[in-house]
């Protein structure tokens, strides 16, 4: 497919999340972040924060299994899905993340078993369009190769 | 947007648990041309200070394993680096009290570009004034 297609069908991806409310303004500090001397920066950024979230969703699904669950442990595990989500603009994740905090506080596992579905849900969703969004950009950049 | 870099580099230590904000605000700095030090929590950054290592600006996370950004500020600001403008970074609503409390110059949700630059001309300005 040419170029502008992709490049087309790449704007349509991102300009929907954005209007999905998936992605907030702070995505597009990554990209201006983006240029010849860290010409991978948003690919980077993308593939760790969803490696990352995996990692910590998994995690807090064992947390929350234990008979007796240390909350403050599942607190600390949220606290740093927050934090990733917020530094690259994954709105959704971020807002259901400060409910789970919340769930938390209150030591219900219910409402944290409940929230961590959620965010298990947008997560997911969001890392299914990071990765349609890099297989085009990778699609774009082969169309035009280097020298 | 064009990223200004006047006079000599600033040193700033970036104290951050998450990779990925590691990543990204490393990147900020680097955009400025600012000579970036990385540490994971509040105890190596109090451990570089003790060292004897100085710095133009300190950029904090509030939460982290070991010992908070609060924490280390604190000790920070009793060992008499009272010039070094410290700024914590956080999302969450209620650091900002306890950034103040310890002792920040100042406390961001999140860092932006613009907000950046703008902390950097302000630190440039008083780093400026201190060597006048």
């Amino acid at each position: 497919m040419a170029a502008a297609a992709l490049t087309s069908q790449l704007n349509a991806l991102v300009n929907n999340m954005f209007a999905m409310g998936l992605l907030d303004d702070q995505f597009q500090q990554l990209q201006m972040l983006q240029d010849s001397t860290a010409p991978d920066f948003v690919s980077e950024v993308v593939t760790l924060f969803c490696d990352d979230g995996e990692r910590i969703i998994c995690e807090l699904a064992r947390q929350l299994e234990k008979p007796n669950v240390d909350f403050d442990r599942v607190d600390s595990y949220v606290h740093q899905l927050k934090g990733s989500s917020a530094s690259v603009g994954a709105q959704k994740v971020k807002n259901t993340c400060i409910q789970f905090r919340e769930f938390c506080q209150q030591r219900s596992r219910d409402g944290c078993l409940k929230t961590l579905d959620l965010v298990r849900t947008e997560f997911y969703d969001l890392r299914n369009k990071f990765q349609a969004m890099l297989q085009l950009e990778q699609q774009i950049q082969a169309c035009y190769p280097k020298h | 947007m064009a990223f200004q870099t006047q006079g000599s580099n600033l040193r700033a230590l970036l104290v951050e648990d998450i990779k990925v904000n590691r990543m990204i605000l490393s990147q900020m700095l680097r955009k400025f041309q600012v000579e970036t030090t990385v540490v994971q929590n509040g105890k190596e950054a109090v451990e570089l200070f003790l060292g004897g290592e100085t710095f133009d600006i300190v950029l904090t996370d509030n939460l982290m394993p070991i010992m908070t950004g609060p924490e280390a500020i604190s000790k920070i600001r009793a060992m008499g680096a009272t010039d070094v403008m410290i700024v914590g970074v956080s999302v969450d609503a209620n650091s900002m009290e306890e950034f103040k409390d310890a002792g920040a110059d100042l406390c961001v949700p999140k860092l932006k570009l613009e907000i950046l630059e703008h902390i950097l001309q302000e630190t440039r300005s008083k780093k400026n004034k201190s060597s006048a």
